[in-house]
């Protein structure tokens, strides 16, 4: 039982009042003569079991009196019956309603999407909320939406499926901390998802006392799951990883491009199908990979994209070392590069080059030279100080990232940049925090040479792909491939009339582990009670339809009072 | 409308304002025996002796009815006047005597002191010897029945004698004022009987047995007869200093109950033995109470 006004039951302490009176009103009576006195005993004699049985009624009677009007004061809430849960009441109650309407609740269990029983439930809460409460509507985009009753259950009506996954962890914590934010007497979360284990994000919840979460439970049986994960294309393949519940059987997976199949292939969650792609010319390509149907259709498809790229033109001067010789005639007999002067690569700036990488020269007395000529061309970057050995970390270049670099030069930003925006978007590569590979204005610029002398990475299977890199695409300025989450699909960047990068976007894979989290886990993560949707319908607003019982209890305190009125007229 | 102007109907409060218990009794007196034309007392002082046939011009008062009803016989009555008849008064002057319910009325030795006053009077007026023994827990004041002048000057002189509240219990006083009743009359006990009723009635009984015509008025302050008081009052009784705490209200009903059968028990009792018995408020006007002994 809970009540409207706790407060007010402070005042049962007035109930103590008829028996403080009576022990107050004995202490000194006046005093007077009566001769009679034995008149007076014999009837006191006679009348003392009554007299006794109707002090101690009375004490009783006044004493529940009390006590029943300051419990009807309180407002108490009772559970109501379930025929009269309608129109029963309860206590003013903050309440948020997560729908998690996220790709996973698009799975079919009995010929029925989850979505659906996400839907009702969510719908029941938000009806049975009165028009003192406060409620807010959560989705998958993780938004609080507030609004009137009708508005939000217009809105539970029309969520469809998101592409977005819900971190049920940060959603439950946030709206904790939003009910907990409003001075009100009931602090309720409602989660109505299908309580996927990977829908738990790291850490808990840490819902504070006195918010009660209720999850609803999810179907007793979760079909087991595939999908396709992010594919990447990389030296004319297509690496389609399989996704999904773990365990769960291999599924054919099929490769289009431009609306035809261009390979098969079979997999199971965790793995990894690698199917050819036919050669095609430079410029841009969408191709599509599906799974046959199963429950979840939302994950059985997704796009990848990949460029084409002309080999760029390049030649390294005499001050860029035997490495990047050998590895510009590595990538130029793997058609990869082609001689040419698009890209410079060397210890000094070429003024004719269109592009240039440059690395500090061996000799530091050029060091001012160079960076003189670096700030005729307007470049933001120059050669600093040397700075100390450490590790290449956070590159944008594959491959590269733990490799040791024993000599360098600090780059300095210099102009109007200076150490904002301008540097952060253009370092590419950091060593100890501080930029070791920068471009800016046609010019990118390392902070070592590419010598074994200065760093490790000449002798690193990645250097190849870093040489590639720097004149393929990093000095030509090519974006790559990015992915987002949502609806299947692909757009391009574009800057002027050229394309410079896509945006591949398809649901998370996690969405596809179908396997919801123990009830036990989602307590510990959630500090939810992870109930059906009957308990949750009993249980929801601290115990469901509630009725104020304090009409009652008035009632039955005009009974008493007209006991009590009885009891002291008639038994004189 | 001249009952109304008789002094021995008025308030007893009022009555005894006018002056001393002389002036009081005999003005309650004289009212009294204007008010009923006769001798309240007669018969009083004459006995049966035999019957003789019924002569015409014979007072039908003095027709005995039962042997008419038996044989169908007119004979009367005939009475043998007593000269010498003793009337005794026993006054209660026990500590609870001198208690009232409320300042506008006599104590209950006030009221007993004037209606006894009264009643002595008339008795010496028809010539009887009157007496009077006052007492509490013991024999106070005791002025032999004497018809002789004066004789009421005397009696008066010894209620006035006897100081209020002299005692406590009147029960062993009672046992000793037989022994002082040595030849037989009337005894007329004024008391409000808050003693033991047992031991009362005994000592009664043998006055009865004695051949005493016994009456008994039984006074009670009308604040006796219905309890009522503050919410709580602690109640204390004058004679034993005992003291309870009661609620007046709740306890009203039960100890109307048990005044009315105390009153029903001495009226019972002494019926069964023969002996007169008057229940007697102290806001009574005199007159009604000495009609009652008529």
């Amino acid at each position: 039982m809970t009540f409207l006004h706790p407060v007010v039951l402070l005042g049962l302490a007035a109930a103590a009042i008829p028996a403080l009176l009576h022990l107050l009103e004995r202490r000194v009576p006046p005093e007077a003569e009566f001769p009679p006195l034995r008149y007076l005993s014999e009837a006191e004699r006679q009348s003392a079991r009554r007299l006794r049985l109707r002090h101690v009624l009375l004490l009783l009677l006044r004493t529940a009196l009390i006590a029943l009007i300051v419990l009807a004061a309180a407002r108490p809430l009772v559970p109501a019956p379930t025929a009269v849960r309608r129109a029963a009441v309860h206590q003013r109650t903050a309440l948020v309603v997560i729908l998690d309407n996220s790709v996973s609740s698009g799975v079919v269990v009995d010929g029925r999407p989850v979505l659906d029983r996400l839907r009702a439930a969510a719908r029941a809460s938000v009806a049975a909320a009165a028009a003192s409460d406060r409620v807010w509507l959560v989705l998958a985009d993780g938004v609080a939406r507030a609004g009137t009753r009708q508005a939000l259950l217009a809105t539970i009506d029309s969520a469809a499926l998101s592409p977005r996954r819900l971190d049920l962890t940060a959603a439950v914590r946030d709206a904790a901390r939003l009910v907990n934010a409003e001075p009100l007497e009931g602090r309720e979360v409602h989660v109505m998802s299908d309580l996927q284990r990977t829908a738990l994000g790291p850490g808990r919840a840490g819902v504070t006392r006195g918010i009660r979460v209720l999850a609803l439970a999810p179907t007793s049986e979760v079909p087991a799951n595939r999908g396709v994960g992010p594919a990447r294309v990389s030296d004319g393949a297509a690496a389609v990883p399989i996704v999904g519940t773990p365990g769960a059987r291999p599924a054919a997976v099929t490769v289009q491009l431009r609306g035809r199949e261009v390979g098969r292939g079979l997999a199971a969650p965790g793995s990894t199908v690698s199917i050819s792609l036919p050669p095609g010319g430079p410029g841009w390509w969408v191709g599509e990979a599906t799974l046959d149907a199963d429950e979840l259709r939302a994950d059985d498809r997704r796009v990848f994209a990949w460029r084409v790229a002309r080999p760029a033109r390049v030649t390294a001067s005499g001050g860029a070392g035997p490495f990047v010789a050998a590895a510009l005639a590595v990538l130029e007999q793997g058609q990869r590069v082609r001689r040419g002067t698009d890209v410079v690569m060397g210890d000094r700036l070429d003024g004719g080059a269109a592009m240039s990488v440059v690395m500090p020269p061996a000799d530091a007395t050029l060091i001012g030279q160079l960076n003189r000529a670096l700030a005729a061309r307007g470049a933001r970057w120059r050669l600093g100080s040397a700075g100390t050995p450490g590790a290449v970390a956070a590159s944008a270049v594959a491959g590269i990232d733990g490799i040791q670099v024993t000599r360098r030069y600090r780059l300095d930003a210099i102009g109007d940049a200076g150490r904002g925006k301008g540097e952060d978007s253009t370092v590419l590569a950091r060593v100890n925090g501080e930029p070791w590979l920068a471009r800016d204005a046609g010019i990118l610029l390392v902070g070592s040479r590419l010598d074994t002398a200065w760093t490790a990475l000449p002798a690193a299977p990645a250097f190849v792909p870093f040489v590639d890199a720097l004149v393929n695409r990093l000095a030509r300025g090519e974006a790559p491939v990015s992915e987002v989450e949502g609806a299947p699909g692909v757009r391009f960047r574009t800057h002027g009339t050229d394309t410079v990068g896509a945006i591949v976007s398809g649901p998370d894979p996690r969405e596809s582990d179908l396997t919801p989290a123990p009830a036990a886990l989602v307590r510990d993560v959630l500090g939810a009670d992870v109930l059906d949707a009957a308990a949750l319908g009993s249980a929801r607003f601290a115990g469901g339809g509630h009725g104020d019982a304090s009409g009652p209890l008035l009632v039955l305190a005009l009974l008493l009072a007209a006991a009590e009125l009885g009891v002291a007229t008639f038994t004189r | 409308m001249a009952d109304t102007a008789r002094i021995d109907l008025l308030d007893p409060a009022d009555v005894a304002r006018l002056g001393g218990i002389e002036i009081v009794a005999a003005g309650v007196v004289e009212g009294f025996l204007a008010g009923i034309h006769r001798s309240p007392f007669r018969g009083f002082s004459v006995e049966f002796t035999e019957h003789r046939a019924y002569q015409p011009g014979d007072e039908l008062r003095y027709l005995d009815w039962r042997i008419l009803a038996r044989a169908d016989r007119l004979f009367v009555k005939q009475f043998e006047e007593e000269t010498n008849l003793r009337a005794m008064i026993l006054v209660d002057t026990s500590r609870s005597m001198a208690w009232r319910g409320a300042p506008a009325r006599l104590t209950k030795r006030a009221y007993a002191d004037r209606l006894v006053a009264a009643l002595a009077l008339i008795l010496l007026r028809q010539r009887d010897a009157t007496g009077l023994i006052t007492f509490d827990e013991a024999v106070r004041e005791v002025v032999p029945p004497r018809v002789r002048a004066g004789q009421w000057a005397r009696l008066v002189r010894g209620l006035e004698r006897t100081p209020d509240g002299g005692g406590t219990a009147a029960e062993a006083a009672l046992g000793r004022l037989t022994s002082l009743l040595a030849r037989r009359g009337l005894v007329v006990l004024v008391s409000d009987l808050l003693f033991d009723r047992d031991l009362a009635l005994t000592a009664l009984r043998y006055l009865r047995h004695r051949g005493h015509q016994v009456i008994v008025l039984h006074l009670m302050d009308p604040a006796e007869a219905e309890l009522s008081g503050a919410p709580e009052v602690r109640f204390r009784d004058p004679e034993s200093a005992v003291s309870v705490v009661v609620r007046p209200r709740e306890l009203a009903r039960a100890y109307r109950e048990t005044v009315r059968r105390e009153i029903a028990a001495w009226r019972t009792t002494c019926r069964r033995h023969g002996i007169a018995y008057h229940h007697v408020l102290t806001d009574l006007p005199f007159g009604m109470a000495l009609r009652m002994l008529a």
